[in-house]
């Protein structure tokens, strides 16, 4: 089951904040996999949100990127920036509680992925 | 491991810009992505002229162009900044301050009439003007703005001024679109 885009709108600047955090520095193409991996394909993020996302964060000062030739073209790593480790814990902490408070609310019983 | 030529990447480049992607730094994202995607499809077996069809309908809902709005509709969310783009920059600084003194010389060279004891201020001021602070401050927004607005190098796109951003360089079109996840 693929989840529906109105569950992970919201959610995706956490999950790229918390994926540089564990990884040093991660380039579009890398998270994508990376997302798709650790979720087993339950969440596919679209080119089209994810750069978008990325560009933000840059914008706020929360990545930095350096980039790398590959012959003509250009390959951007993202990293996070100090405030970025900071927004990323707490992005992460509060997706958590929210998490948390859902379970509470929908009387679920947390089970594996 | 299949690679593009350089003819292929020209041919994604000018296609994404034909779509309406004219903001650098997603170009290349974007171009490095979709090369990725192409090559391991190529690797798969195939030719570049299909793989690159299949794939960039993947890449938005209904035009292209949605990312690019997309990417500028959440850089006009930041915060209220003062915002002055680079043309009126330089208006501002040249009547604030080159103006002034031009008039002033302009005025005195065409009656011949200096006007007594507040010629000395103004050459003074007007001479700084011309020899340090006009230059300075174009030399700084030269330097520090881009010629166009990319919300990819933002930091680049202001000028900072007491940590405050003093000048940022305006996209032409208005940003607009909602679109998060195409």
């Amino acid at each position: 089951m693929v989840y529906s885009t109105e569950l992970l709108k919201g959610t995706l600047k956490t999950i790229v904040l918390k994926l540089l955090a564990d990884n040093k520095k991660m380039y579009g193409y890398e998270i994508t996999q990376r997302v798709k991996e650790l979720t087993q394909e339950k969440i596919q993020i679209t080119e089209g949100a994810l750069y978008p996302t990325l560009h933000s964060l840059e914008a706020d000062g929360l990545v930095t990127t350096e980039t790398e030739y590959i012959g003509k073209r250009v390959r951007k790593y993202y990293t996070l920036s100090v405030a970025g480790k900071t927004r990323a814990k707490e992005k992460v902490s509060e997706l958590a509680s929210f998490v948390q408070t859902m379970t509470l609310l929908l009387d679920l019983k947390p089970k594996a992925i | 491991m299949a690679t593009l030529t350089d003819e292929q990447l020209d041919y994604i480049v000018a296609d994404l810009y034909a779509h309406g992607i004219r903001l650098e730094g997603l170009r290349d994202n974007l171009l490095d992505h979709i090369c990725i995607l192409v090559e391991n499809k190529l690797d798969a077996g195939g030719d570049f002229e299909a793989a690159y069809a299949a794939i960039i309908p993947t890449f938005y809902r209904r035009e292209l162009y949605e990312l690019e709005e997309e990417a500028l509709f959440l850089a006009s969310l930041r915060g209220p900044y003062v915002v002055l783009s680079r043309g009126w920059f330089f208006v501002l600084a040249f009547a604030l301050v080159l103006g002034p003194w031009l008039a002033y010389i302009g005025q005195w060279w065409f009656f011949q009439r200096p006007m007594g004891d507040i010629r000395s201020s103004f050459d003074v001021i007007g001479m700084a003007c011309v020899l340090d602070v006009y230059p300075v401050l174009t030399v700084f927004v030269l330097f520090l703005t881009p010629n166009r607005f990319d919300p990819l190098i933002p930091w680049g796109s202001k000028i900072l001024l007491g940590f405050k951003p003093l000048i940022r360089v305006l996209p032409q079109p208005a940003a607009s679109g909602n679109t998060i996840f195409p």
